[in-house]
């Protein structure tokens, strides 16, 4: 029998893959392990050629690689990192994993051996599924993470702390580039009548659905974020008060006209907004923004609620409340 | 008559390889030289037969030398021992009239049939 | 050059060596590329693991450096790991000439498959030397983003003691292309290179 120099128990038994190709990449062994994935048998595919044999094996490629090996008389290497697969090969656990091919890493090593008569390429291909599958898993993990550090739990818009940290970072930018900013605050009319009335339940379903359609009202470049319990900012990069104004407007209004069904109940809420412009000069900190804000916020409450107010430049302090 | 040989070569170890790969019945005596300066030097104050010359080293390299011994008229013959094995070097080498060019590491053999070749032994 | 116990005879047959290994290694790639290609080297330095982060800090500080590792396994205790370091840039021009068109392969496969080969060809004819032959394991690439040049090399050679540092140069016939290897032996390899030696200074 040809070869018998490569049959051994060994590579009978090995986990691995081992397919032996000449250099006109004709197939002179394959073991067990290849026999059992791909299902062939080596008596019927020795001596044709491994692109025949193999379906959609990167041709151009593999033949680069191999022919490096032969001229080169050194080994080369891809890993699973790299391409996923390069044999179409079912893997071992068809069952716990989300992979449908095996991931490998392959090396290819020059033969040298007195029984050969001519120069022949050895492929390794080595099973990685697991670390395939593991890298999905982390990496997936590793976005929730990142998405959960930037993200209120219950509305999913951004948490108190990244909404922050993206207004100090705006405020630099706007005065850096000596663009405009704005910024909004509002709150939810009335909230606790709300919880009293539906429960904490139902208080936190209006939220929910609040911050989706308010979101669903913004800009891409809008960054809108949850300040408090029922209390929310947008920051508005690349806008002046009047712009700010009209957005906050119109939020005001299809808030109003928004029916939120709860528990075969409609409900229906209104916000209380208060505007500002960034004024390099006055605000040196973002915290003197966002008390502008909400000042202008406090004076919309004061004002009958369900209304847009803006801060005034020069207003200093929150207007005494009107019995 | 023992023919006079250099050999010029900056590493201890290649000159002890040349050495050591000629054949025994070689009847020589050995001058060595580390670079092309040197080499130069013992060359136009002795009557040199053979030289084995190196092409990387330092002050003067190989081709350094070969130029030298061209313009000179420098009466010897030349085989170039380097680990400098491309096509384009040999033929430089050749081109300087250097008799053979053997790359790094000699084949006894291949040294053998040369020196044979040429009538040196 | 600190010489950390090895005598002069030592070095002058580990330099010769190398250079031969290059001039092997410089043919084959030539024939493989299809051009031809100089593999000068100037210098071989034997410094403490510990130095080398420094050594390379310079040179690699400004730029987009990559650096691959690959670690090499032979008879009688030969064993480290090979790093070559290259700065982006030059990467590219080789990748040309290996016939890889853009696009074609992500980079990171080009650049472990240039090191691969370019660690190899050169460690093979060092192997053939001194008798010996080596196996590789499948090179990874530590890329490194502008300035973290010298902490990735902290990390790999903090378990090495002993680093041969290579300097290699690349001409190819119309570039000139620029990339420095390091190999990092544990201090039992060098005593067992040092022996490897001794033996092939006795056969001369």
């Amino acid at each position: 029998m040809p070869h018998a120099w490569l049959n051994s128990p060994i590579l009978a038994q090995l986990n691995s893959g081992v397919i032996v190709v000449d250099d006109e990449y004709r197939i002179h062994y394959l073991n067990a392990f290849i026999e059992r994935h791909a299902s062939v048998q080596l008596s019927e595919v020795q001596g044709k050629s491994i692109f025949a044999v193999f379906a959609d094996l990167p041709e151009a490629w593999l033949k680069r690689k191999l022919m490096s090996v032969l001229d080169l008389k050194t080994p080369a290497f891809s890993s699973w990192e790299q391409r996923q697969y390069i044999f179409k090969l079912p893997h071992l656990r068809p069952i716990t994993s989300s992979s449908q091919y095996m991931a490998q890493n392959c090396s290819m090593l020059p033969l040298s051996s007195e029984q050969a008569e001519q120069p022949l390429i050895c492929i390794l291909i080595e099973d990685a599924t697991d670390a395939f599958v593991y890298q999905q898993h982390l990496s997936k993990t590793l976005i929730e993470l990142e998405r959960a550090n930037r993200q209120d739990g219950l509305t999913k818009v951004l948490n108190r702390r990244y909404w922050e940290e993206q207004l100090k970072q705006e405020i630099h930018r706007s005065q850096r580039y000596h663009h405009p900013l704005s910024l909004i605050l509002f709150d939810l009319d009335k909230f606790k009548d709300l919880n009293d009335k539906y429960g904490h339940l139902g208080g936190d379903f209006v939220l929910v659905q609040l911050a989706s359609f308010i979101g669903s009202l913004l800009r891409d470049s809008d960054l809108f974020g949850r300040y408090g319990g029922e209390e929310f900012g947008i920051i508005l990069p690349d806008t002046s008060l009047d712009g700010a104004i009209e957005v906050a407007e119109r939020i005001c209004l299809a808030v109003a006209e928004y029916p939120m069904l709860f528990n075969q109940q409609t409900i229906r809420v209104s916000v209380s907004m208060g505007v500002a412009e960034l004024i390099p000069k006055q605000h040196l900190l973002h915290d003197d923004l966002i008390r502008c804000a909400d000042m202008a916020l406090y004076n919309a409450k004061r004002a009958g609620r369900n209304r847009v107010c803006s801060y005034l430049a020069g207003e200093t302090e929150y207007q005494k409340k009107v019995n | 008559m023992a023919l006079p040989v250099l050999i010029c070569d900056d590493s201890i170890l290649a000159r002890k390889q040349v050495r050591k790969s000629l054949p025994e019945s070689f009847d020589a005596e050995f001058q060595t030289a580390g670079n092309g300066l040197e080499a130069l030097s013992i060359l136009r104050s002795q009557e040199i037969g053979l030289v084995f010359l190196d092409l990387t080293m330092p002050e003067l390299d190989g081709i350094g030398v070969l130029e030298a011994i061209k313009a000179e008229s420098i009466d010897c013959f030349v085989i170039v021992i380097s680990a400098d094995i491309q096509p384009e070097m040999k033929k430089r080498v050749m081109e300087l009239g250097a008799l053979a060019f053997i790359h790094k590491p000699v084949n006894e053999e291949k040294l053998h049939s040369i020196l044979k070749q040429y009538g040196l032994i | 050059m600190s010489t950390l116990g090895f005598s002069e005879e030592q070095r002058d047959c580990l330099q010769e060596i190398i250079n031969v290994a290059m001039g092997l290694a410089s043919d084959k790639l030539a024939r493989f590329l299809n051009t031809f290609v100089h593999l000068q080297v100037p210098s071989i330095a034997l410094v403490g693991a510990s130095h080398i982060p420094a050594e390379f800090e310079n040179r690699y500080q400004d730029t987009e450096a990559a650096l691959v590792s690959q670690g090499f396994f032979g008879n009688e205790g030969v064993r480290g790991e090979a790093i070559v370091l290259y700065q982006m840039e030059n990467a590219h021009k080789i990748s040309a000439l290996l016939g890889y068109e853009v696009g074609d392969v992500s980079e990171i496969e080009m650049l472990t498959d240039i090191s691969s080969i370019l660690t190899t060809t050169f460690l093979n004819g060092l192997a053939d030397q001194i008798e010996n032959s080596l196996s590789y394991s499948a090179p990874r690439v530590l890329s490194s983003v502008k300035g973290d040049m010298s902490a990735l090399l902290k990390n790999t050679s903090f378990h090495w003691e002993h680093a041969l540092k290579v300097d290699i140069s690349y001409q190819l016939i119309d570039h000139s292309f620029n990339c420095d290897m390091i190999l990092l032996i544990p201090g039992e390899a060098v005593t067992n290179i040092q022996r490897i030696l001794d033996r092939i200074l006795e056969d001369y």
